[in-house]
């Protein structure tokens, strides 16, 4: 891990975070392919993160203020 | 030889069950002993729901008799995908071994609309476990085995909708519900040579179906041909109150030809990645499209569209299954891989997948904006034939593989129809899908119809079936 492998920084410390809730239930090849869905998730968010939105793009989820009748 | 009312269309059906020349207990017997036969070489069914089958075609038949006929599905068998809640005892198992035994007490929307169009439940069929939510990377996912291809035993029936596809191709029903996040739908019909529409989102109340991810999760028909999709998703299209979701856009089935022109679309590089033999009756297929309609490429912008998709199904579905994740259940499952990889979704960031839904949006205007001028963007239906069942499996889900497609119309809730169209390696089908304009199930199945129309694909059959 180094400066140069900003990915790799991101899935080690998003790694800590799985092991510490469940990595008792982990063995090591299962706590590889963790690792390997980690990467996957966090390739797929530096995607997400370098397309720039503006403020006014919303989410596209409804919701609606809520009132029961009357 | 299977009997002469195996492989028949609806409407053909239909017709002989109003003219009383087809007895809908008749026709219910031949269906279900097909099931209880046929179904465990497919792994294609957990439950025959019997008793509930001959109640229902013995109600179906008196009625009749009694001049109430209720339309094209009145006496018709079908099967239902066992993550759509079932009343009487049936139970609704999701395809995984910790709820193998789970029972409801209520029938599902989608489940009780096809009872009231008179149609007969003949089975609950197979699934991938959580219909693949937790992240499966090869066919042995679920507790009642791989689902078999009926085309090559060897071969994989295509996930999540695994029995509806295989069912449906092996004559053991004439129509299937399932269901679709992403690709569940498509991927079976596709798999096993038969017809599958995917709805626009919110067009079939998800209503006592299994929530896997609430703003991808859309329930639609498999059946032998678009036709048969079109009078299934009459009768479970419409706004229903238990599900917000639906919308108030009454559908009415519009068959028969349409004598005209369409408008086809295709994305650059579509068929990048694709097998050979994929490809090569990509390109025939689009040679029948242009004896009826006009076929141009077109582009998208560069959008992250996988990725986006990808992480609102992983956000929803760990979500939805936080208990049965955080308590260990998943350890259950039957996938080794589904023990374990939902673990990963807590690295997802809430921040990220607000970016996702944010993004949706622009996709869904981008999508829409391409496809206004058309009445279909065209693609394979999927990359490949079916996978081998000790084979790992591509999936875009998973980031193995392209679908673009896949990730715009289930992220932008777009509908589309996949036929089959001619065969690759090991003798398995291939497929050709049609994506339209969300609402516009119409003009997609009307294209199909007339795909079907200038090709016999959907008219074979597997040998053994």
């Amino acid at each position: 891990m180094s400066e140069a492998d900003p990915v790799q920084a991101e899935v080690e410390t998003l790694l800590a975070l799985v092991r510490e809730r469940y990595g008792a239930r982990l063995d090591p090849e299962q706590e590889a392919g963790v690792r390997t869905a980690i990467d996957g998730i966090v390739r797929a968010a530096r995607a997400l993160r370098a397309v720039r939105l503006g403020t006014a793009e919303e989410p596209a989820q409804p919701f609606a203020a809520y009132r029961a009748d009357p | 030889m299977a009997d002469p009312v195996v492989f028949v269309p609806l409407r053909q059906l239909a017709e002989d069950i109003r003219a009383r020349r087809l007895s809908p207990l008749a026709l219910a017997e031949v269906f279900l002993d097909r099931l209880e036969r046929l179904g465990p070489r497919y792994n294609a069914v957990v439950t025959v729901t019997r008793a509930r089958a001959l109640e229902q075609a013995r109600r179906a038949e008196a009625e009749i008799a009694a001049g109430r006929y209720r339309g094209p599905l009145h006496g018709v068998p079908y099967g239902a995908k066992d993550l759509l809640a079932t009343a009487g005892g049936i139970p609704t198992t999701w395809g995984a071994a910790p709820f193998k035994d789970r029972v409801f007490d209520v029938d599902a929307t989608v489940v009780r609309r096809l009872e009231d169009a008179g149609a007969v439940l003949c089975a609950k069929l197979a699934m991938v476990e959580l219909a693949g939510g937790m992240g499966y990377r090869q066919p042995h996912a679920s507790f009642t085995g791989p689902g078999v291809n009926p085309w090559n035993r060897e071969a994989w029936s295509g996930g999540s909708s695994s029995g509806s596809g295989s069912a449906v191709a092996a004559g053991l029903v004439p129509f299937a519900i399932g269901s679709e996040t992403w690709g569940s739908i498509l991927s079976p019909a596709g798999n096993c040579g038969i017809a599958g529409l995917r709805p626009t989102y919110g067009r079939v109340s998800r209503h006592g179906a299994m929530a896997l991810c609430w703003t991808l999760d859309k329930l639609g028909p498999l059946a032998l041909t678009a036709d048969d999709c079109g009078l299934v998703l009459e009768a479970i299209a419409g706004r229903d109150p238990a599900d917000p979701t639906t919308v108030d856009r009454p559908f009415r089935y519009e068959g028969g030809g349409t004598g005209r022109r369409f408008r086809f679309g295709v994305l650059r590089g579509i068929t990048e990645g694709c097998e050979d033999e994929v490809r090569g009756n990509f390109a025939r297929s689009l040679e029948v499209l242009r004896g009826f309609g006009s076929v141009e490429e077109i582009t998208l912008p560069d959008l992250p569209y996988d990725d986006i998709t990808r992480t609102i199904l992983y956000a929803e579905a760990a979500s939805a299954f936080e208990d049965l994740i955080e308590s260990g259940g998943i350890a259950g499952l039957t996938a080794p891989e589904d023990r374990y990889t939902a673990y990963a979704r807590d690295a997802i960031l809430a921040k990220d997948y607000i970016k996702a839904l944010r993004l949706r949006g622009v996709m869904a205007r981008e999508a829409d904006r391409v496809l206004a001028p058309l009445d279909a963007l065209v693609a394979p239906g999927r990359l490949t034939v079916a996978a081998m069942l000790g084979g790992e499996l591509r999936s875009a889900i998973r980031g193995t593989a392209r679908d673009v497609m896949g990730a715009v119309g289930n992220g932008a809730g777009l509908p589309a129809v996949a036929v089959p169209n001619g065969f690759g390696a090991r003798g398995l089908p291939t497929s050709l899908q049609f994506m339209g304009r969300a609402w516009e199930e119409n003009i997609i199945l009307a294209a199909a119809r007339a795909y079907q129309a200038a090709t016999d694909w959907h008219r074979r059959h597997p040998a053994d079936a």
